[in-house]
């Protein structure tokens, strides 16, 4: 069995960027002019001109800022899941043909999401410098944050690939779930307009505590439920253990299967 | 060095693939199981190569896999003294979108090369391609020959420690082959390990020091190439015997002629008196076709014609010329022989028509014809290896001095001094 190789994932990586954008004129630009475009909706669009405006805030921008900052490693945590659980699937021609360390493909999934929220969150500090935001030391946290997430992400989507591979169905189910996930997490609406008895879900919803905590840093300038993630870092981790033990356990079977 | 101790693989076979999951929740089977690797060892040392036999089915591929390391034995162990690459994966994750040169690089990156180890050997990739500046297209622009010559530089320039070759060998042109073929001994001579699966009998007595039978998954023998390849003949042969209807025709039409008298059975013998379909060039061979008589004929030929696989004539003759008379009677049956004592043509696949008719040819009255009678396969032999369509058996002398028969010798200072 081939170990983890880093230069197997980086290699992979960059292809799934060229693959992308493979024969386009503008080529790996368009990474970036996505999450510009994508950034000018969420800012421009619906802060501006929709004038919504978010309760408990003085700056005109903040809705637009409050969905950037949710929409952003929202967009990153469920990509990742939903690559991650059709994997084995659309990696099948290489699978079977070579000796390939099936970790690795969930590692360069992670890290070529990683590299788009990378860009976005890039083009949105320079939005944000522009419009003269002030930035807080609670910022330091994000490493931390987006650590948790796409570690949640990754062990909930090792958990997906392995189920996708004995019921297709699995890729479709994640797919439907993610869509009601995303509706049931204050990211574009906000935690106060829910009625209380979804609020006291909401303590269950890992992606509303690490989605909050985006909230919080960026726009209300505040800590993020340092308790809550506490939490969530030691249920993560379990989590990822799970998985791969399952992931480990049937792995002859995948193989076998595929 | 290739180190496989034991190793079995079965397969369970669901409906469903849901069935595992079912299986592993509810706790009881609802699989069927095939075996399709048991209790297999061997080993191949630095500069050896092995050569697996067996028919389709008998676990060739699974062995290749589970060496490669794409499937996980269920018992046993293969152990592997550094990297082992396979041309089974010859052009993995090519994309028709990309140049040649990064397809080499990302190829290279699944047989497990580093990025440094890519950077260093791109050269020597490149050059061994030969596509000179098309190496900078993308590849949809490529024909098949020449994707698979660099998929396969590819793979010869990874440098493993043991290599897997899956009937690969016959990429691109025969200049190129010759060339895979060197690369390939060469890397034998450094003390590379090469396990070999093919069908082309010739090819694993030219390339194999040693080789295996498989047969069901079993390991059924172990010895030199040609002691297994006869094995192998027999196996086939075996499995054939008992078969009633031995034609192999295309066509489902039986030949054709007025079948007063009927070619009933055309089988091939070697010198055992086996039916085969392998056999080796130099050593004895029968032709036995029966005959039925519908109809009491007097005096009718019965033609053989020995045809390669272009449907080429190689060797035809007839009773008639070999001044034999045949007669039959009414409902009776006889068995023509036409025994070789040495089966003197070269390797390759070859097909028997035969015919009855009269006098010397089929023109006046055919009784019946059968193309593709029979078909066979003649591999190389234990004498000298030898290239072509006839097996020839020269002497070959030296002396020094001169022969009265020769003109005196030009010299060939002489030339250069002209020039």
């Amino acid at each position: 069995m081939s170990t983890l190789n880093a230069s197997f994932i980086i290699e992979i990586t960059k292809r799934d960027f060229a693959e992308r954008f493979a024969g386009s004129v503008l080529g790996s630009l368009w990474a970036i002019i996505w999450p510009v475009v994508n950034l000018f909706i969420y800012i421009v669009i619906f802060g501006k001109i929709m004038g919504a405006r978010l309760p408990g805030t003085s700056e005109i921008n903040a809705y637009g800022i409050y969905l950037a900052a949710g929409l952003i490693p929202w967009t990153a945590f469920s990509s990742t899941i939903s690559r991650c659980a059709s994997a084995f699937i659309d990696k099948k021609h290489i699978i079977t043909k070579v000796n390939t360390s099936l970790p690795s493909l969930m590692i360069h999934i992670n890290l070529s999401e990683s590299i788009t929220y990378f860009i976005s969150m890039l083009v949105f500090f320079v939005i944000l410098a522009f419009q003269g935001h002030e930035f807080h030391r609670e910022l330091m946290l994000l490493p931390f944050l987006y650590y948790l997430q796409q570690l949640l992400a990754m062990s909930l989507g090792l958990f997906a690939a392995v189920l996708n591979v004995f019921i297709r169905d699995v890729r479709e189910i994640t797919g439907v779930i993610l869509q009601l996930w995303f509706w049931f997490t204050p990211i574009v609406y906000v935690f106060d307009i829910l009625p209380g008895v979804v609020r006291r879900l909401m303590a269950y919803n890992p992606a509303c505590i690490i989605i909050q905590s985006y909230q919080r840093i960026f726009v209300f300038d505040d800590y993020p439920p340092f308790h809550a993630l506490i939490q969530l870092t030691v249920i993560t981790h379990v989590l990822l253990f799970f998985s791969f033990v399952l992931f480990r356990h049937l792995e002859k079977d995948i193989r076998d299967f595929l | 060095m290739i180190f496989v101790e034991n190793i079995s693989k079965t397969f369970k076979l669901y409906r469903r693939p849901s069935d595992r999951l079912k299986e592993i929740v509810l706790r009881s089977c609802f699989h069927k199981e095939f075996q399709a690797v048991s209790d297999v060892s061997f080993e191949v040392r630095e500069g050896e190569t092995l050569g697996i036999v067996g028919e389709n089915g008998a676990g060739k591929s699974t062995i290749l896999k589970l060496l490669t390391g794409i499937l996980i034995p269920d018992t046993g162990t293969v152990h592997i003294a550094g990297k082992i690459t396979g041309l089974l994966e010859l052009g993995t994750g090519f994309n028709a979108e990309f140049s040649g040169i990064d397809n080499i690089i990302h190829n290279a990156t699944y047989l497990g090369l580093s990025r440094r180890e890519i950077d260093e050997r791109l050269d020597k990739i490149i050059a061994f391609t030969e596509l000179n500046e098309f190496i900078k297209e993308p590849i949809k622009t490529y024909s098949s020959g020449m994707v698979m010559r660099l998929a396969f530089s590819v793979a010869i320039h990874a440098d493993p420690k043991a290599f897997v070759v899956d009937e690969a060998l016959s990429v691109g042109d025969a200049y190129f082959q010759q060339k895979c073929i060197k690369k390939i001994k060469g890397f034998k001579e450094n003390g590379g390990s090469i396990v070999f699966v093919s069908h082309d009998m010739n090819a694993v007595k030219l390339l194999c020091d040693q080789a295996v039978l498989l047969e069901q998954g079993r390991l059924v023998d172990k010895a030199d190439p040609e002691t297994i390849i006869n094995q192998y003949n027999f196996l086939i042969a075996r499995k054939s015997r008992g078969d009633e209807i031995r034609y192999r025709n295309e066509e489902p039409s039986s030949g054709y002629g007025n079948r007063k008298v009927m070619i009933d059975h055309v089988s091939l013998v070697d010198e055992n008196d086996t039916v085969s379909e392998i056999f080796i060039s130099g050593r004895p061979f029968k032709i036995v076709v029966r005959l039925f008589g519908r109809e009491s004929v007097e005096n009718l030929t019965l033609g053989i014609l020995i045809r390669d696989k272009f449907g080429q004539d190689i060797y035809g003759t007839n009773s008639y010329h070999l001044k034999k008379r045949i007669s039959i009677k009414k409902e009776e049956t006889i068995i023509i022989t036409y025994a070789f004592k040495e089966f003197n043509i070269g390797p390759g696949k070859y097909s028997i028509t035969a015919a009855i008719h009269t006098c010397s040819t089929h023109i006046d009255e055919c009784y019946h014809w059968i193309d593709k009678g029979a078909v066979f396969e003649v591999v190389c032999g234990g004498g000298h290896v030898f290239n072509g369509l006839v097996r020839l058996t020269p002497n070959l002398y030296m002396k020094n001095g001169s022969a009265s028969f020769l003109p005196t010798p030009g010299i060939s200072s002489e030339n250069d001094s002209t020039a």
